[in-house]
């Protein structure tokens, strides 16, 4: 039975950072005990207990421990730094290849998958029938999933389903307390009813506002106080508050728009925004790896949809000069507008668009650019303003920013911006703002103060909210660089703060999946469908709230994993080499040099100064 | 040399080469297909050699475009056509009903309940919100979101695959099932986005959807994605219901066993009335078609504990495949779910869009929806008194006005209002001119001080088209006391005739 007691758990979960707290103050105690005093008067504010500060009640401390547990402090200034573009275009990230024997027995892994759940399936259909029924038709009832179509996830994604939706409770901050849970058929779990606290690689929390103290929470309780729970209606009818205007002036502000609208949910953003504003006659030229909003919105619009190869400028052009020359299949009527739809940073590859050349393009070919900032705003650019931000670009070149709440800002919901003139249209043509629930007054509030603090429009906290940004691209910079070093292939940008982590075999998924687990960290492994069937991968998802102990600590466990699991593939051509690649070896002569293999304390103790520094 | 030596020297070089083809492997093989399929016919193996001759050629052809219809050009004329091109701008001119709902947009200052105060400054009683039993101002509910907060914090950062599933998701699915009887649930993560994730869940190319023509826009989309085969039937006309699905089965009986379902509200979204289940039910076991049922506006409404349309009408909800909800409007929560089997939740945790690619629902809007639910369950009080209010209003309206009249089903919270047929015919209004005029009438109980919305629709690109007559919408709330509830009802009454005997 689940322990819903809420009381009694967030007392353990207290106790549980706290002994994660006394662990770390172990390491540092001088440090720790000066930030702990630093923040207690912080958060006591004008208490009596300032008097003495050296000695905080036991009741202060639990509450200090809580607060680091959700969002670490900064130990040192130098573990700040500014996410920016050099200027001019983006290169394309190398790509490196692990040695072909590993991509063939990543093929013949799958095979011998795909053969023995062939084998099971035979089997089990002549001997265990009953647990079949659901597949087959029955009185007169086609099943509701064939045999077929199921094949995938009932015998090779249910070998694994322990790494996914792994229930959680509290705070999904700088640490995560996920619920024990065991399964004899990896189909129905049961809870042990205890929780492991793990840290936290998993969530979306760019920017650490994951909390349930600090100023956002505390303006999202003042607003549940004031305003109630909900809206009780959609947008369309009489569900818009003071405070939804509000926010939805503060995003196009912030996103150096004209206007903005606000919904309650990322996905519907994207599904209802399509066929808003494009429709039959219309052409999307959607990159390869876009988000499957995007995918279901632009089906819906019914406007033709053309894919180009992900991030690559040249196909793009390609299908541009094509659509524009051709015109419509064959009436060769000219298309009446072409969107191109891309996102700014690519949730699974941690890739950035090329926004530089795509503006180029756009000059010449004349076509509406939708740039998909999900997971970008936020998360990149000196000021976290995405990616017009991180590129020094005009954001009025862009024609429509699309963004969610849901991961830099710890609330819920996406926005759209764009001229006034489009948001005034697409407010009456968009089925989201008519029909879809308006987003509540608490997720309202907690937009409304973490935007405050990114553009530090509070004068309560200055700074606060760039400190955020500037921690998030240490740590990005920091763990892709280490990672690197120690010999595995990391896909992405630089300045990305989602660092995929190659694992290629499918075996290796779980086993790396459950090693960090073990040693208490939470991390997410993805596979086909979400990437190409040989191309598996971890993925780290860095955050603001983590400190430089805490990747070091993960650095270390990378490390010890990958040579127990031999992940260390890396030759080197992407980078983590000792010395900058001299032009003539990375035009031919790749054997020449020397994969890098650094010792994890050589990687500690470059770190910091290195990852300031252009990567190489 | 003469012409015997040349004779021998090519006899021997023929030798030669023939021990050399002999020597090669697979030479044997060859030679015995040639004399076998030879058989005394050299026409036969001069159209094996052509074919032969054929395939060498096809294979080396330079390779060609299948795209029917490309024209060739050169790059200069590419150049040309491109400077040529003008695009649409992205958005066409607002119409003027766009720019007038732009214009009038209302913005509610403070918390949404009985009387609401709006950006003007003024305080009105709100008949536009969803806000029926008055929960959003409850304070025990608003202590319980808080401490939700502080222990949760505002958003789960992430999707429910990816460490996004917390415990109190887990609850609230619980308590959905366990509320209506049924094995399962799953909740997403707003209503609206619900059953149009669905439906594709299921339903897809080659199968076949049986849908009432009235289902609310979310559902149409749902069909629309799925690509199924769809067949309508009139809005709420059992009868020819049946004869839809009748004719499905015999047009299909030949053909391999595809998956079927019915797909129906059980408060209309655009209409207001309400489905006939048990005779639904009855048509589907008789046909053997699935009941996907959206009870966004029937769930927290209808029945004597608000289990919504189900308990209403006396109806096992085991027997309805899949319900679909909203914990958005009366339950003032947020998103949605939906239930049936265990089998049927757990397909949808690997295969709907919109849960799986989608951030989970905040924590505090789901222990607030745990929380609603509990009242709901607990006090039956709440929705009858829900009922009484609604019986109050529409005694108000529907029969004492000469202009409109309510399609709603009586017991629906939501009063649908729509001009009477005679008067749209006598002013000879056109959909437009309706618009308008509902509008003017919205203005004129905001005059005074009456909060009331007009039905939004919204045209699509899905055949065929829909055409829900424009309607104004009033909604009961049982924050306002019976009388406060008359003295809105008048003023509504009134502002109707007002505008109306106005317009030519």
């Amino acid at each position: 039975m689940p322990r819903w007691n809420r009381r009694k758990k967030s007392q353990a979960k207290n106790e549980i950072a706290n002994s994660t707290q006394s662990t770390a103050s172990s390491d540092n105690p001088q440090i720790l005990q000066s930030t702990a005093i630093a923040s207690l008067r912080a958060v006591s504010g004008n208490s009596p207990d300032l008097s003495k500060p050296d000695t905080p009640s036991p009741a202060q401390l639990r509450q200090l421990a809580k607060q680091h547990a959700e969002f670490g402090p900064l130990r040192d200034p130098s573990h700040l730094h500014t996410s920016e573009h050099p200027g001019g275009e983006i290169p394309d990230p190398v790509l490196d290849e692990p040695p072909y024997f590993i991509a063939l027995t990543t093929y013949i892994s799958f095979l011998v998958l795909i053969f023995l759940g062939h084998f099971h399936d035979y089997f089990a259909k002549w001997f265990r029938s009953h647990t079949y029924r659901h597949l087959r038709p029955q009185n007169g009832y086609a099943s509701l999933y064939s045999d077929f179509e199921s094949f995938y996830t009932r015998r090779l994604k249910q070998r694994i389903n322990d790494c996914f939706e792994r229930p959680t409770t509290g705070v999904p901050g700088r640490y995560i307390t996920l619920l024990d849970q065991t399964s004899d058929d990896k189909l129905h779990f049961q809870l042990t009813g205890t929780t492991t606290d793990t840290l936290n690689l998993s969530s979306y929390n760019y920017l650490g506002f994951a909390q349930s103290e600090g100023p956002c929470s505390d303006c999202a309780e003042e607003t549940i106080r004031r305003d109630g729970i909900s809206m009780a209606g959609s947008c369309g009818d009489t569900g818009t508050s003071k405070l939804h205007v509000e926010v939805e002036n503060q995003v196009a502000r912030f996103v150096g728009k004209e206007s903005s609208i606000v919904f309650s949910m990322g996905f519907v953003t994207n599904a209802t925004i399509f066929p808003a504003i494009m429709g039959r006659g219309c052409l999307i030229l959607s990159d390869e790896l876009n988000h499957a909003s995007i995918r279901f919105g632009a089906r819906l619009s019914g406007a033709a949809i053309q894919v180009f190869a992900h991030n690559n400028m040249a196909d793009l052009e390609k299908r541009l000069r094509e659509a524009i020359s051709q015109g419509q299949p064959r009436t060769h009527r000219p298309w009446k507008k072409i969107l191109v739809t891309v996102e700014g940073l690519f949730s699974m590859e941690g890739t950035m668009c090329n926004l530089p050349r795509i503006l180029e393009l756009k000059r010449r070919y004349k076509f509406h650019l939708f740039v998909d900032e999900a997971h970008s705003i936020g998360a990149v650019g000196p000021h976290g303003r995405g990616v017009c931000d991180y590129f020094k670009v005009n954001p009025a070149e862009v024609d429509i920013l699309m963004g969610t709440f849901t991961k830099s800002f710890g609330a819920n919901g996406g926005y759209v911006a764009a001229d006034k003139a489009i948001i005034d249209k697409v407010r009456c043509t968009n089925a989201g703002q008519i029909f879809g629930e308006a987003p509540a007054p608490s997720v309202l509030a907690q937009i409304y103060s973490s935007l405050r603090l990114i553009a530090d429009e509070d004068p309560l906290h200055p700074g606060q909210g760039l400190e955020r940004v500037q921690r998030l691209a240490f740590n990005s910079r920091y763990l892709r660089l280490g990672l690197k070093r120690l010999g595995f292939i990391v896909y992405g940008h630089d300045d990305s703060p989602i660092v995929p982590l190659m694992l290629y075999n499918p075996a290796k998924m779980p086993a790396f999946s459950h090693e960090m687990l073990r040693r208490k960290i939470s991390v997410v492994v993805v596979t086909y469908p979400a990437t190409p069937l040989e191309l598996s991968r971890a993925r780290f998802c860095v955050s603001a709230a983590h400190t430089k102990d805490d990747l070091d600590h993960i650095l270390r466990v990378c490390d010890e994993i990958g040579d127990a699991l031999e992940l260390k593939y890396s030759t080197g051509i992407a980078g983590g080499l000792r010395e900058p690649l001299s032009r003539d070896v990375s035009k031919g002569g790749k054997k020449a040099i020397e994969p890098p293999r650094w010792s994890i304390e050589e990687v500690i103790e470059r770190g910091t100064r290195d990852a300031k520094l252009p990567l190489y | 040399m003469d012409i015997q030596e040349t004779q021998r020297l090519l006899s021997e070089c023929l030798h030669e080469l023939a021990n050399l083809f002999h020597r090669l492997p697979g030479s044997a093989i060859f030679l015995r297909y040639v004399k076998s399929s030879y058989q005394n016919d050299p026409i036969r193996s001069a159209v094996e050699l052509f074919l032969f001759l054929f395939a060498v050629r096809y294979l080396l052809a330079p390779k060609y475009s299948t795209k029917p219809g490309v024209v060739q050009l050169s790059e200069d004329e590419i150049d040309d056509l491109v400077d040529e091109w003008t695009p649409e701008p992205l958005v066409g001119n607002p119409t003027a009903l766009e720019e007038m709902e732009v214009d009038k947009r209302t913005v509610i200052v403070g918390p949404v309940g009985p009387k609401s105060k709006l950006a003007n400054g003024r305080t009105v009683v709100n008949l536009g919100s969803f806000n029926f039993y008055n929960f959003n101002t409850n304070e025990s509910l608003k202590e319980k979101a808080i401490q939700t907060l502080r222990n949760y914090g505002v958003g789960p950062c992430g999707p429910r695959g990816f460490y996004g599933t917390q415990d109190v998701h887990m609850k609230t699915e619980a308590d959905v099932a366990s509320f209506l009887g049924t094995a399962s649930c799953i909740i997403y993560s707003q209503a609206f986005s619900t059953i149009s994730s669905v439906i594709p869940a299921f339903s897809k190319r080659g199968d076949i959807i049986v849908a009432d023509k009235g289902v609310n826009f979310a559902i149409r989309k749902g069909i629309q994605i799925s690509r199924s085969m769809v067949r309508w039937y009139e809005h709420n006309d059992m009868e020819d219901l049946e004869r839809v699905l009748a004719k499905v089965t015999k047009e299909q009986a030949r053909k391999p066993l595809t998956r079927r379902f019915i797909i129906t509200e059980g408060l209309f979204e655009s209409y207001g009335d309400m489905v006939n289940l048990p005779k639904i039910i009855e048509l589907k076991l008789k046909y053997k078609f699935r009941l996907i049922l959206d009870e966004s506006w029937s769930f927290g409404v209808l029945g004597r504990t608000g289990r919504g349309v189900t308990e209403h009408q006396n109806v096992d909800a085991a027997e309805v495949d899949m319900i679909v909800g909203s914990l958005a409007g009366p339950l003032i929560a947020g998103g949605g779910f939906c239930a049936g089997s265990e089998e049927i939740v757990h397909h949808q945790r690997i295969s709907a869009a919109a849960y799986t690619f989608s951030a989970a629902l905040p924590a505090l809007l789901s222990t607030t929806a745990s929380a609603t639910i509990n009242i709901l369950q607990n006090s039956p009080e709440t929705v009858s008194q829900l009922r009484e209010h609604t019986k109050s209003l529409w005694a108000q309206l529907d029969p004492r006005s000469d202009w409109v009249y309510c399609t709603s089903a009586p017991e629906n919270p939501i009063m649908i209002l729509v001009l009477k047929p005679e008067v749209v015919a006598a002013k000879r209004l056109s959909i437009e001119d309706q618009q308008f005029l509902l509008q003017d009438i919205v203005d004129e109980c905001l005059t005074n001080g009456v909060l009331i919305s007009r039905l939004k629709t919204l045209e699509d690109n899905f055949e065929p088209k829909q055409l829900v007559p424009p309607a104004l919408k009033v909604c009961v709330t049982t924050g306002l006391t019976k009388k406060e509830i008359e003295k809105a009802g008048t003023t509504i009454r009134h502002a109707i005739t007002k505008v109306l005997s106005k317009k030519k």
